[in-house]
Order: structure tokens, then sequence, then C-alpha cells
């Protein structure tokens, strides 16, 4: 990284911060940079010459519950949002998302827009964010609107967010009491970035799926929604055959690379054992009957 | 010596204060006026000659103080072998060679200084594999060894093998043989504290130079042979150490970037850093090596062990550095780990343009224990014995002499294989395994043997130490041997504390520095708290001996003295019947928490001496003295014939054994450790949470070996220089019961019957691992580390 001065600013408000960003087209938004600065530390990285942090700007911190819509400030620190009483009992896939996410100190820093807007396709928060058909909220100067977050992710890196916005929130509808939610994950060593991960929100009427939902990330250049798997599960009954055939075609939705973490065949095979693992799950607790279901 | 009070005892480390506040100062922390930011430009191929270095637009840029090559310094020769030099001319044999270096008032200067250097290369043919690189036409690493005379092939001329007793016969009369190939990968020493150093010229240019190492006076006497090759013949290099954040082994050779920082620094007249940050430390400094282990075992229908014979064949790089001694480590194992009497051992290492290769805790030993005791195993599967049995069938006892011509005085193993299998369940859970859903448990253990009274590698294996004691009554001490963090000074204080019979307040260990520290050979081979405890207790004895001398003249005065003082403020004192005048004999003194007493005096406060007072009354009498006295301990070990494999390498020998319990998921290949359990005989556990602080890092470290490191490369170059993409084990892979058991067998050549303890932690525990994943899912894994993905190939073949 090159110590060349960086102007850092520290905006109170969110008109402030897209003030200073319209002004200053080349300026980065700086959440809990625990990707900005790890990015800016690679061989031939510089740091951005200017930096707006968002952590002092009260809109973007606050989660709050508007009916069932749930609206998580995007730079509100990955603790907090896991610790917010609604999210820790109606949302359990994302809880579970960030409990993994990095080490305690990244997670008390580290923000949900921040894992969105750097658009590895290995956020651990993608995944559950996308069966909850989450949305994000993005503000410029002049205006705000809303992207679903399957459209929100255009590739590795890449995002639909344009150079004057600022992403303000991620929205979604809180899921029914008996929605039955799954996340599975796994890296090399615990505090690793994912090699393969799973989510999955399913509605059940006795032991046929009425509607499911069913992402993946780190197996395709983007966190997937894998469709072909909902639509094959939506209306079966959750005997052997069926889940064998979601774990079929979950292999066959995603495009995994080999790299230094895991092989492409590894991270293929993970991915199945994964929807497999949480289908039983689903379908042993619709027999049994867990609270709320 | 007094009774133990200190050693044994639970007390703060000297240097935890600083630490835990941050105090402490290593390298990074250290800076001195004027000083300049070093960096080198590296080779942009693995094997090149080069054809033009332009440094000119480097020179340019304002603040760039000097821009050196190889073609406008001194050649300066690097290395175990000298075939290594600090700055490239003609050609480079890997990515990390160094081939310019810049110094500059600022890193950012310098570091954009570097980029501005062009240098023109010609590619030559690569070779990377060591197999490869053995066949004839290969392309050749090195042309000429570093007499100048031609070579005509990669190997790298260090000979070690052993071949006793007649393997071929004994091959012909087992009743079993298991043969297996086996392999390690580069793995990276890790350390938290990278590396660096300060180079620095007097007006008189000699050399003060603060740098990370853990062979303070070896690189003093390589940095002395630099100053002769730069025409400074006669001057002094000055070797200062720092506090270390974890050494490893990578500080056993003396590195290109300390040449470079010393050319620097005399060619600006000014202090020159270099720091190597964490991808550099990757890239540039030299992991633990790679190897191949090809191993034949086999026994008698009883079980007993009748040969084994391994083939060595060792990556090692580009250069030869201390690391090349490894076979020299290996041979206490392979001739050594069970009894077995007949032994054949060849190794041969290889130049490769891959990056060269160093010396890791353990040193050649984790690498061939890995195949010696997963084949074990397989063995005792094919005799149909319980591998536990199987060890104690061939345990190693006290009083043998090993085909290496070691001589074991004590010798733990049986109970360290007694109380593995008694913590482990063995009996229970040997073969049992069977877990919930897609899971297998099973349990698994492996033994060590590793140098305990130090290993004698080098024409001397001493250590010096000093002492300098003052009128306060301190008991400076000053020791060659480096603390890195494994609790050096916290077992010497302990040690200075007991045999000399002072508060541990008193003792003050001094930091490390060949201008007052007398010659250690380095800190290494787990010998530190052996050799210097040894020392200690050496210098006790003489010390002890100057007082108590002096006491008989002394010391009636001073409790005269003291009993004038008392009556005058308490006439009604009263004072036994006693003639300490008579009773001051030398041999009735003692000395105990820096007071000086008779043994057959009256036990009352005044009759007890302070130390300091004595200190001062021998100082302040006349023809005063003052207390400073040096002892060099060389320990009763003899320098083996590496050729043969034969000597006694160590003055004793450090046994142990860990045992394993693992659950297997044979749906995603993943392995969890369940318990672990590590049985070490160390003699006498001299500093309790410090021995415990090895065994689990040893552990730790043994786990990342086993299941997670792996540098790995392509065409040479290192893919994952850094910890996103080189996995460690952390806090949260350690979340299962760790059982420790020491074995105190007082050994009677160790300091309070102690032997050396810092490097077998992560000796046993890969074997143990493998062994343990054996016996949950019936795969024989041979290749570290041990992945998922490994595990599901194996898996898949087994059906
Ligand atoms: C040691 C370590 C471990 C990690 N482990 C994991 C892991 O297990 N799983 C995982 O998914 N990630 C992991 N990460 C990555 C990182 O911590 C997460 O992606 C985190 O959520 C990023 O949030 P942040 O607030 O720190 O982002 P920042 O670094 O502040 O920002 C990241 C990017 O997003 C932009 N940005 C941030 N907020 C906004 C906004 N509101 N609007 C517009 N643009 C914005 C920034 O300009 C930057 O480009 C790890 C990182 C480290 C250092």
């Amino acid at each position: 990284m090159s110590a060349t001065q960086s102007e850092y600013l520290r905006p109170k408000d969110l008109r402030a911060a897209l003030e200073h960003k319209a002004a200053t087209p080349d300026a980065r938004f700086i959440a809990g940079g625990t990707d900005l600065l790890v990015h800016a530390r690679r061989p031939g990285a510089t740091l951005p010459q200017s930096l707006i942090s968002l952590r002092a700007v009260a809109e973007l911190n606050e989660v709050t519950v508007v009916g069932a819509t749930l609206r998580i400030g995007a730079a509100a620190p990955l603790t907090e949002v896991a610790r917010h009483p609604v999210i820790a009992e109606r949302l359990p896939a994302l809880v579970a998302s960030i409990d993994v996410l990095g080490s305690r100190q990244i997670r008390n820093v580290a923000t949900l827009g921040g894992n969105l807007c750097n658009a590895s396709p290995a956020a651990d928060t993608a995944p559950p964010l996308l069966v909850h058909d989450a949305r994000v909220e993005l503000q410029h100067v002049g205006g705000r609107r809303e992207v679903p977050l399957v459209e929100f992710f255009r590739g590795p890196g890449e995002t639909a967010i344009e150079a004057n916005e600022v992403m303000t929130a991620v929205l979604l509808e809180l899921p029914p009491p008996n929605a039955e939610a799954a996340f599975e994950r796994k890296g090399r060593v615990r505090m690793d970035l994912a090699i393969a991960i799973v989510a999955g929100l399913f509605e059940l009427d006795g032991s046929v799926v009425r509607r499911a939902r069913v992402a993946a990330g780190a197996v395709a250049p983007l966190p997937l929604r894998l469709t072909e798997v909902e639509e094959r599960l939506t209306g079966s009954e959750l005997d052997d055959d069926v889940i064998a055939e979601a774990r079929r075609l979950t292999t066959e939705a995603i495009s995994p690379i080999s790299d230094l973490r895991s092989s492409a065949d590894y991270r293929r095979h993970l991915t199945g054992v994964f929807v497999e693992r949480m289908l039983h799950g689903v379908a042993g607790s619709s027999v049994t009957g867990r609270p709320g279901a | 010596m007094t009774d133990t009070r200190y050693i044994g005892s639970h007390r703060a480390r000297p240097d935890a204060a600083d630490k835990v506040t941050g105090k402490v100062r290593y390298i990074h922390d250290i800076s001195k006026p004027g000083m300049l930011y070093g960096k080198i430009k590296r080779s942009e191929h693995a094997h090149a000659r080069i054809v033009s270095i332009d440094t000119t637009r480097a020179e340019r840029l304002p603040g760039v103080c000097a821009v050196i090559t190889g073609y406008n310094t001194p050649p300066v020769a690097v290395g175990f072998l000298r075939d290594n030099s600090a700055l490239k001319r003609d050609k480079v044999r890997h990515f990390r060679d160094e081939v310019a270096a810049v110094a500059a008032i600022d890193p950012d200067i310098a570091a954009a200084a570097i980029d501005l250097i062009e240098v023109e290369y010609e590619p030559l043919p690569c070779v990377f594999d060591p197999l490869e690189a053995l066949e004839p036409g290969a392309p050749l690493v090195h042309e000429q060894d570093a007499r100048g005379t031609s070579v005509t092939s990669n190997l790298v001329p260090m000979e070690c093998g052993h071949d006793s007793g007649d393997v071929e016969a004994a091959r012909r009369a087992a009743a079993h043989i298991v043969e297996g190939d086996y392999s390690v990968p580069l793995i990276q020493q890790s350390c938290l504290g990278t590396a660096g150093c300060i180079a620095e010229f007097d007006g008189n240019d000699n050399l003060t130079i603060t740098a990370k190492t853990q062979i303070p006076f070896l690189a003093q006497r390589d940095f002395n042979r630099a100053l002769g090759e730069m025409g400074l013949r006669g001057r002094n290099s000055r070797v200062i150490v720092p506090a270390l954040g974890g050494a490893f082994g990578s500080g056993l050779d003396t590195h290109c970037y300390e040449f470079i920082a010393i050319l620097l620094a005399h060619r600006t007249g000014r202090p020159v850093k270099i720091l190597v940050d964490r991808e550099e430390e990757f890239a540039s400094l030299s992991p633990r090596q790679s190897a191949r282990v090809k191993i034949a075992q086999g026994c008698d229908a009883q079980g007993r062990l009748l040969f084994r014979d391994i083939e060595v064949v060792q990556d090692n790089g580009a250069y030869a550095s201390w690391g090349a001694t490894f076979p020299t480590v290996m041979l206490l194992p392979v001739t050594s780990l069970y009894r077995v009497p007949n032994v054949r051992f060849t190794s041969c290492i290889v130049y490769t343009n891959n990056t060269y290769c160093q010396a890791m805790r353990g040193y050649g030993n984790p690498e061939v224990t890995w195949a010696i005791d997963s084949n074990l195993d397989d063995l005792a599967d094919a005799a149909g014995i319980d591998a536990l049995e199987m060890r104690r069938i061939n345990c190693n006892e006290p009083g043998e002499v090993t085909p290496m011509q070691m001589k074991i005085s004590t010798c733990g193993l049986r109970e360290c294989l007694d109380k593995t299998a008694e913590h482990l369940d063995w009996s229970e859970k040997r073969g049992a395994g069977s877990g919930p859903g897609q899971t297998r448990t099973g349990v698994g253990m492996a033994s060590l043997i590793h140098v305990g009274g130090s290993g004698r590698i080098y024409r001397s294996d001493a250590s010096g130490l000093t002492v300098k004691l003052d009128d306060f009554g301190n008991v400076n001490v000053f020791y060659g041997g480096v603390e890195m963090g494994q609790g050096l000074h916290a077992v010497l204080t302990m040690a200075v504390a007991d045999s000399f019979g002072v508060l541990p307040e008193h003792v003050h260990i001094n930091q490390t520095d060949t201008a007052t520290c007398p010659w250690d050979v380095g800190t290494h081979a787990s010998r530190g708290a052996f050799m210097s405890c040894n020392a200690a207790i050496l210098a006790a004895e003489k010390v002890r001996a100057r007082i108590f001398s002096a006491c008989e003249e002394l010391f009636p005065a001073e409790i005269d003295r003291a009993l004038t003082k008392l009556r005058r403020d308490d006439p009604e004192l009263g004072v036994p019947d006693f003639d300490f005048a008579a009773a001051s004999r030398a041999d009735n003194f003692e000395l105990r928490d820096s007071e000086v007493f008779l043994r057959d005096g009256p036990d009352v406060p005044w009759a007890r001496v302070p130390l300091g007072r004595i200190l001062r009354a021998m100082h302040f009498r006349r023809d005063g003295e003052m207390l400073t006295e040096s002892v060099f301990y060389d320990p009763p070990s003899d320098l083996p014939d590496w050729k043969k494999g034969i000597g006694n390498m160590s003055a004793c020998y450090t046994y142990g054994v860990q045992g394993v319990e693992v659950e297997v998921d044979e749906d995603t290949g993943e392995v969890a450790i369940k318990k672990l359990v590590s049985a070490l005989d160390v003699g006498k556990v001299l500093n309790p949470p410090a021995l415990r602080g090895q065994v689990y890092g040893g552990i730790a470290q043994g786990i990342g070996y086993a299941l997670y490191e792996e540098v790995k490369t392509e065409q040479g170059r290192i893919l994952n220089p850094n910890f996103t993409d080189y996995k460690l084990p952390t806090a949260c892979e350690m979340d299962f019961p760790i059982v420790l058991e020491f074995i105190e067998t007082d050994e009677p050549v160790g300091p309070f019957g102690a032997k050396g303890a810092g490097e077998p932690g992560l000796v046993p525990t890969a074997p143990a691992i493998a062994n343990a994943i054996q016996d949950a899912i019936g795969v024989r894994i041979r290749d570290l580390p041990i992945t998922p993905e490994k595990i599901l190939a194996a898996l898949a073949k087994r059906g």
C-alpha cells in the first residue's frame, strides 16, 4: 500500500456523504474497511485518494422493522445486525451466515453493505439474503431506487451500483413464522472464505413443499438462486428420490472454479452434499414437528 | 545447588509485562537516527541469464541514496555451501533471487525506485521436480560449485546415510513387510513477527547489525567473512538480537537481505533497515522443504521389527542453506525410533529452480516420522497385531545403544505409550469406529524421539554464560542463546535463582549481543533450556564458592555489625550463645533467596546477611573484587560421521507419544479432531506453563502440517504467499480437549534432570492423525496435508 496521503471524510448524515461523493467521483465509501483495506494492501494496489466513511452516518447504522418489512442499515456492524431481536428470532440463516463470517473482531466492524458491495462470489450473507428475496436500497443526491438482490450482483466484484450511489439499506419481508430456514457452508479452516455456501427457505404444508427458495455461494461467478431446484421441490414431498434429484439439479446449476481454496469438483460435490443435508433436515423437522412448523 | 523452589513452579515470565503492554521492541519498532530503508529487486524468472540491469532511472529518483547490483558491489558469498550470493551476477535461479537493491529515505520511495530498475533477462530452461532434476540432460541449476569447479549434476554435495546390520538378509527373513511412498509439502514457519534487520557502520568500518537470528555467533562469523569480501578484512561485526516474534528455524541461516543491508549501509554510510513483509516472507525466506520418503519395514511373526529401509529425496531449491543438513536429524528416528536392528538410509538432496528451503521446528524429524509411524500401523495390520501392542513390542528402553550408536540414558517411551492409550480409551475405541450419520470415529497414535541434550551438528556444540553480580545483589546474566518467544529467559531466570540461591527478581537476563555474551552455537535442536540451565548450574558453583570463601572473613563482621545496630535499638535483645567466627567456614555457608546464612547457625533474621551486603563488602574492602564469572558448557556428545550415520549426537534423548481421536465425515471428507493426548518424557518439568505452551503450540503446528498447510507453487512461483490463501489452524481449530502428560525420568546429564522439549510437540501429530483416520475409515493417506479432497479420493478407491 502506498502511504501517499489519502483524504478521510467522516460525514454525520447521508446528505453530506452523498454530496461529497457527487463532488469527488473518485472517492470511495468505506464502512468497516475489512475488504477495502485488504485490497488496498495487495501488491501493486494503492489506497483511494479520498475515503468517505459511513460509520458516523446515523441513518445507515439502524435496523428497523415496519410492519413485516425489515430494514437493515447498510453500514450497521454485523455483530449488531445479528443481535437485533427480530433478526435473531426470525432470520436464523442470516444470523448463521454472520456467525461464520471472519472473526469476532471482523464482525464488530464489517457491514452488510460492505459484504454485498464487495460482491465476492463467496460473500457469506448473500445466499441467505437471496432466499429472503432481499432488495437493496441505493441512493444518490438526486434520488433513491430499490434493486432486487438477485439483480444487484453482476459478476465477481461487479454490481448494479452506479458511481454516484451509496447503498443505504437492505430490505426484506419477514418470512412467515412456520418457514424453515437453513444455512450450510465450509471453508478450509473455520476462519476462511467459503468454498461452498448453501442457504434455503422452505414453507411446508404437512410434508409437501409449498414454497422453496434455495441459493448458493462461492460456486459460480455470483451468488445464485437455484430456481431449477426450487421448481422441482415446490409441490413435492421431500422423499429420498426428490432430494437426490434436487442434489443433481444443484450440481448442474452451479459453475464452480478451481482455485487455491478448492477444486471445482470438490465445490460441486460439497454443494450437493449441503443441499441434500439441508433437505433431509427440513424433511426430518416437518415429520417431528419442530416448534413453529 | 540449593533445593529447587522456582524450577517446577508457576511464575509469570519476565518478558510477560512488556509483551502484553506492547512495550517490547521487535525489529519493526526500532529505528536509528539518519536511518535509510532498503528494498530489494527480485528476479522475474525462475531461471534466466541476466543480460543487463539499468538502474539510471532509479538513481535519479529524489530520496534514493544508493542503488546497488552484483555488478557495482564486491561479490559476497552466502549460504551453508556458499553457493549463493547477496546480489546475483550472470544468472538467477529462482524468482526470489536478488538482482538489485535500493536505499532511500522512506520505504515508499525505496519501493518506487525498485520499480524503476529495468532488468533484461534471457530465460533458461527450468527444472522444478527433484527427480527430473536428477535425470541426465536436466538443466543445471549450478554449473559450478562454490570453488568454481564444474559440476555435472544437480545433486547437493551433502552426503548422509546409514547402513547397519544386514537389511537384505532381514528382508528375506521377515514374516511381514510393508512398503509405502510418503510425501510432505513445503510449509512456512509463519512467524507472527516477520524478519528484518538494521545494519550500521561506525567510523572505523566496524559493523553493528540488529538482526532477527537464532544464531548470533555463526551470523557474526558469516558477516565478518562478508566484511572481508568487501575489503574490510579484520573489521568486526557485532550482532544484536531484538525481541523476536517467533523463529521456528527461519533464523538458522544468514540471509541475502542481511548482506544487502550491510552493503547498502556501507555504501551510504548510514544505518539501513530492511523489513520483510508477510508476502515477502513467504516469497523470499526459506520454508520447510518438501520431501519424498520411500519406506519399507519388516517384522517377524511376533511383530518384532527386523529392518527399516528408507530413501529420502529432498527438493533443496536453488541454493543450500543449513536445511541441507536435514538428513542428519532424520537419522534420529530412522535409526532409533523403536528398536530395529537392521537399518538402511539413503538421502539425496537436489537443486531445483524452486525456492530454497531451510529448517523448521523438528528439522527433518517430522518429515520422516510421518512415514515411519504411518507405515508401522500398516505393518501391525499386516501382522495382525494391535498398533499399540506393536509399539510396545518394539519399545525403546533405557540403557539401549541404537544402530546409530546413540546412547539412550533415560527413556520414558513405554510409559508414554501406556498413558496415551489410557487417556484415549484405546482398548475400547480402537477398531470400534462408528459415529453418528455419515461420520466415523477412530483413534491412532504415533511416537517420537528427538535430541534432548542438544544436537551436535557443528564443530562446537557449546554454550557460554557470563554472570556479573553487582553491589545491589543483582545477577546480570549474559547468555548467547536467543529468546524467540519460547520462554528461554523465564526458565533461565528460574534456573539461576535456584542454582545460585537468589531471588528471581534479582536475576536479569540481558539482550543477546555478540559483544557482551559469550559464544553459543545457536538456539535450535531444543537446546535452549538444556544448555543455558546447565551453564547456569556451572556458573553457580563458581560464584557460590567465591562468595562463601569471601564470607569466611566477611560474614562474622557483618553479623557483629548487625547485632551492634540491633542492640542499640533493643538492649534486651536475646542473643544465642554461638561462635559465628568459628562456624564461618566456606563449607558451612548457604545462600538462598539472596541471603547468606550458616547451615548450622541459629535460624534468626539477624543471622542472615543479604547477598548485596556481602557483595558490597567484597567490592569495597582493600584489594576489592567484583564478582564476575564465565563458564562454557559443552555437552557430552559426539559429532557423528554423517556419511555413515554413526555417532551419539546428543547428550540424551527425549521420547514421546501423541494419540488422537478423530471423526471423519465420509460425505465431505472433513476430519474433526475430538481429543488429543500428548505424553512426553521431558526428564523434569522446569517451567510448567511454558512447557505446556510449547507442547500446545507444537500440536497446533502439527495439526497445520497434518491437515491444512502447503506452500503451493507453479513453475517455481509461490501462489499463496499470504494468510488468506495459506491456511494455518487458529484457536477455532483447537476446540477439542488436549490431555498433556509429562513423564519425569530424571535425566542425569540434564539440568535438574530435564531434557529438551522445544520441538517434539509437532513431531508425531501428523502420523497420529493419519493412523486415527485409517482406524476410522480404513484408508491410508500418505501425502500431507490430509485434505478433504484426498480423503474423498481415497474413499472412492476403497469403495
Ligand atoms: C480476516 C478477514 C476475514 C474475512 N472473512 C470473511 C468471511 O468469512 N466471509 C465473507 O463473506 N467475508 C469475509 N471477509 C470480507 C469482509 O470482512 C466482508 O466482506 C465484510 O462484510 C465487508 O464489510 P466492510 O464494511 O468491512 O466493507 P468495506 O471494506 O468498508 O467495503 C467493501 C467495499 O464495499 C464498498 N462499500 C461499503 N459499504 C458501502 C455502501 N454502503 N455503499 C456503497 N459501497 C459500499 C466499499 O467502497 C468497498 O468497495 C473477511 C475479511 C477479513 C479481513
